[in-house]
């Protein structure tokens, strides 16, 4: 890895090292076994007669399991290379590691093996914000075996470190007197424990054992399993191939078991620093992932609908209604100085909870879950008109009441500069972003289909589709940049425009809220010179006043969106433009080996020849990951009517020939084919490294 | 003497359903306790519909804290799940009964609420 760090993890644990395997952690530096948004252990280092080793290769087996190919000595020059070391680990509930040393000499050798085991128990957010504990740590040998302890209160947290060869335990390591013939072996298992004393599904224990072949990563499904129920592509693109097996793979990485879902699983938004459920996040890569792996949808209606809000608390954001924003276990949640237990400000991830359920059952048939999740959809329409319009005119507006740790911007451009005038000015709040209006007006034409369907209640339906009509005329009315031909990015609460031109006007068009007679001019600017970069469309565009191509939310290109972008664009009839963007993002996947960034610079494509990534914290991230699997289904154009899967493929004459097979839903499985035939800007060839 | 938490109980059983309990299918047992003394409740759900009872029988989920802090809970002075996260209310079973369970404890008193929302509600839906 180009960090130097090595990251393995299962479910929300994971071990980030350096590459000898070991963890060396001051409180600012994100090295560590992690479980539950805690660190579990900030030193484990390995010494043979207390030299430090030297890595030779370290081979990455699957995303939750590593092995390390170390020798002794360090720097370049090896003191004795006739030793070697191998030492692999697995993670699930703390992690199992194999110490395994091979003699390679014709005598016999005499060591003194020292494994140093230390944590500072430090919360994730700690991590991130560089503060100090406020518990009370202790050490102790029992039975063999290194209890760490923390305790605040009556929070209380404990690794147990724990060898099967006899072992010296002290209060900060485990020694081992070894003695190894000529040309022959010794080995250990090393048991390290992350205990959550009253936390039902944090087990005490590690998942694997020596020898643990059949490994059962994060979930009841192996790896291999997941990736072949999942549709197979071919096509004549090595590229795409290698970006869809990645994507599949990274996103049974990203599987998330929260302890509620009785081992099912939902994305979690990123690795390492957020694997936890986000409402926003999960939805949108639910979604992407739909024609794909239905399943990942189910778990996350169901875990995000158990966690809904109920209730009006200012430090948390919450509402009745509401789905959450982000869930933290970490020691700063649980004495609420974080909100994280679960905090719920978002604006939009109530709408697009219905949007959700609605898509979910459009592709699987499965009413019954619309039945069972009757009483939270319902609750998340209700929401959007009882608790979001902040001003009582008919619109979403977002307006944090926890001034002090609560989320400023709610809506996916979260920074603190995303939302702008065209001459730079900021907003003040609350404010209203046009995409939240669109996923409303979704979120009701979706909301009477359901009513109809599956709740027998035909009068919310009605009620629902008059509110939708309502608001797309007033939307229309209200948004629309006369001088510009484009929406505006919100409404201030004078109720001016806030006006520049942003790439939330793609996810207007997937919303349905745009009026027909406006669409044409809001897809030539999404593919006009100031949003489109050529390898896709830029979050804000070049020439206004914050416009920086390497902003986060203010000139990069984020694959999530555009994916979301190419599926408007195809909603409306615009499927040349839709494939244009589609083969920007994924030829700029081919630069990354098939795995987008979550952003990546707005410079013109010409100008730089290749995708400057934006530096950030997680790899994968979700929606990147999904990016790619919603612009196959764009491309092709696939479409659940009925019964029945309509393909309608507009693919980039680049891509020849695509297949994919064996797409479940509610006709069983089917198979859909294209071929390219859409002229693309910027040829496939160009984008090559050579 | 009743307290806020034999209060709580009582309603609970008078009410009979629960709307807000519609998706549990279920018993919890909650074991509170006071000093040396620990009181117990059994309640079942099936659907929305409630009953209460002192049983002692096994259940899909079984809670324990000290009973001032399930008042705080009663009063929405304190959060269920926070306190799950901190260990002063220890759950054994099914997360997902209290889960469900805990939406039916009003929020914090006081709360403001959105600025100006329609059909704006204080405490519990």
């Amino acid at each position: 890895m180009n960090d130097g760090l090595v990251k393995i993890l299962d479910g929300n644990t994971f071990v980030v090292s350096d590459e000898r395997g070991d963890i060396e952690a001051s409180l600012t530096d994100p090295t560590g076994l992690f479980s539950f948004d805690t660190r579990f252990l900030s030193r484990w280092v390995l010494t043979l007669n207390g030299q430090r080793l030297n890595p030779l290769s370290v081979d990455d087996l699957q995303y939750f399991e590593t092995r390390f190919f170390l020798v002794p000595g360090t720097g370049t020059v090896y003191i004795d290379a006739k030793l070697s070391v191998i030492r692999r680990r697995a993670v699930g509930n703390g992690f199992h590691e194999e110490l395994t040393i091979l003699n390679h000499d014709e005598k016999p050798v005499n060591l003194t093996t020292r494994v140093e085991a230390g944590s500072d128990f430090a919360d994730l957010f700690e991590v991130k914000d560089a503060l100090e504990k406020k518990g009370r740590y202790s050490t102790r040998v029992d039975d063999g075996k290194l209890l760490l302890g923390y305790v605040r209160d009556t929070f209380e947290r404990a690794t147990v470190v724990s060898a099967s060869e006899p072992a010296r335990v002290t209060r900060n390591g485990l020694s081992f007197r070894v003695e190894i013939e000529p040309h022959g072996e010794w080995t250990t298992d090393l048991d390290v424990a992350a205990v959550l004393p009253g936390l039902p599904g944090a087990r005490g224990r590690p998942k694997y054992g020596r020898g643990s072949r059949r490994a059962r990563p994060n979930m009841s499904e192996s790896l291999e399993q997941w990736v072949e129920e999942a549709p197979r592509v071919e096509c004549d693109w090595d590229s795409l191939r290698t970006t869809y097996r990645r994507s599949l793979v990274d996103l049974a990485a990203l599987r998330f078991s929260p302890p509620v879902a009785r081992g099912q699983s939902l994305p979690a938004a990123g690795l390492p620093w957020f694997m936890t459920m986000f409402g926003r996040d999960s939805i949108f890569t639910s979604l992407q992932a739909l024609p794909f792996t239905p399943a990942l949808a189910a778990t996350t209606l169901r875990a995000l609908g158990e966690w809904q809000g109920s209730r009006i608390d200012d430090f948390r954001d919450e509402d009745p209604g509401r789905i959450l924003h982000e869930m933290r276990y970490g020691e700063m949640a649980a004495f609420e100085e974080r909100p994280h237990s679960p905090y719920y400000g978002c604006a939009d991830a109530t709408p697009l909870y219905v949007v959700l359920l609605d898509e979910y059952e459009r592709w699987t048939g499965d009413t019954k879950l619309v039945r069972e999740l009757e009483f939270e959809a319902r609750a998340a329409l209700a929401w959007i008109d009882d608790y979001a319009d902040l001003l009582g005119n008919g619109y979403i507006w977002y307006q944090r009441r926890n001034e002090e740790t609560g989320l400023e911007n709610q809506c996916w451009k979260d920074s603190w500069d995303s939302i702008s005038y065209r001459d730079g000015r900021l907003p003040g709040f609350p404010r209203a972003t046009c995409e939240l209006q669109g996923y409303a007006y979704d979120a009701k034409v979706r909301g009477a289909r359901l009513a109809r369907i599956a709740w027998k209640d035909p009068e919310l339906a009605d009620r629902l589709e008059s509110e939708a009509a309502a608001l797309k005329r007033r939307f229309n009315r209200d948004f629309w940049v006369e001088d510009g031909g484009y929406f505006a990015l919100a409404l201030d609460t004078e109720g001016n425009q806030v006006d520049c031109l942003a790439s939330n006007n793609g996810h207007l068009l997937w919303s349905g809220i745009v009026d027909k007679s406006k669409a044409a001019s809001v897809a030539s600017h999404l593919l006009g010179r100031r949003l489109f970069s050529g390898w896709g469309v830029r979050t804000l565009a070049e020439g206004e006043g914050r416009y920086n191509p390497i902003g986060y939310h203010v000139g990069t290109v984020w694959p999530f969106d555009n994916s979301f972008i190419a599926w408007g664009l195809r909603r409306y009839g615009f499927k040349d433009e839709a494939a244009q963007i589609a083969a920007g993002i994924l030829d700029a996947a081919e630069f990354f080996d098939g795995r987008l960034p979550e952003a990546f610079g707005g410079y013109e494509r010409i100008l730089t020849k290749y995708p400057v990534q934006y530096p950030t914290a997680c790899s994968p991230q979700a929606w990147s990951t999904g990016a790619p699997l919603l612009l196959l289904r764009t491309m092709l154009g696939l479409e659940p009517q009925g019964d029945h899967l309509v393909v309608d493929p507009a693919l980039p004459q680049t891509l020849g020939h695509l297949e994919v097979l064996d797409i479940p839903g509610r006709w069983g499985r089917m198979d859909a084919f294209g071929r390219g035939r859409v002229q693309v800007e910027s040829r496939r060839a160009h984008a090559r490294r050579r | 003497m009743t307290d806020v938490v034999d209060q709580f109980f009582a309603e609970l059983a008078d009410r009979g359903r629960e709307p807000l309990l519609e998706r549990v299918t279920g018993s919890l047992r909650f074991e509170l306790s006071d000093g040396g003394k620990t009181d117990r409740w059994f309640v079942e759900v099936e659907k929305g519909d409630v009953s209460v009872s002192r049983k002692s029988l096994a259940a899909d989920c079984t809670l324990r804290a000290e009973r001032k802090l399930f008042a705080g809970m009663v009063r929405g002075e304190v959060n269920a799940m926070a306190a799950v996260l901190r260990g002063a209310l220890s759950v054994e079973g099914d997360l997902e009964h209290l889960l469900l369970f805990q939406r039916i404890f009003p929020g914090p008193p006081g709360a403001r609420g959105p600025r100006r929302g329609r059909g704006r509600q204080k405490g519990r839906r």
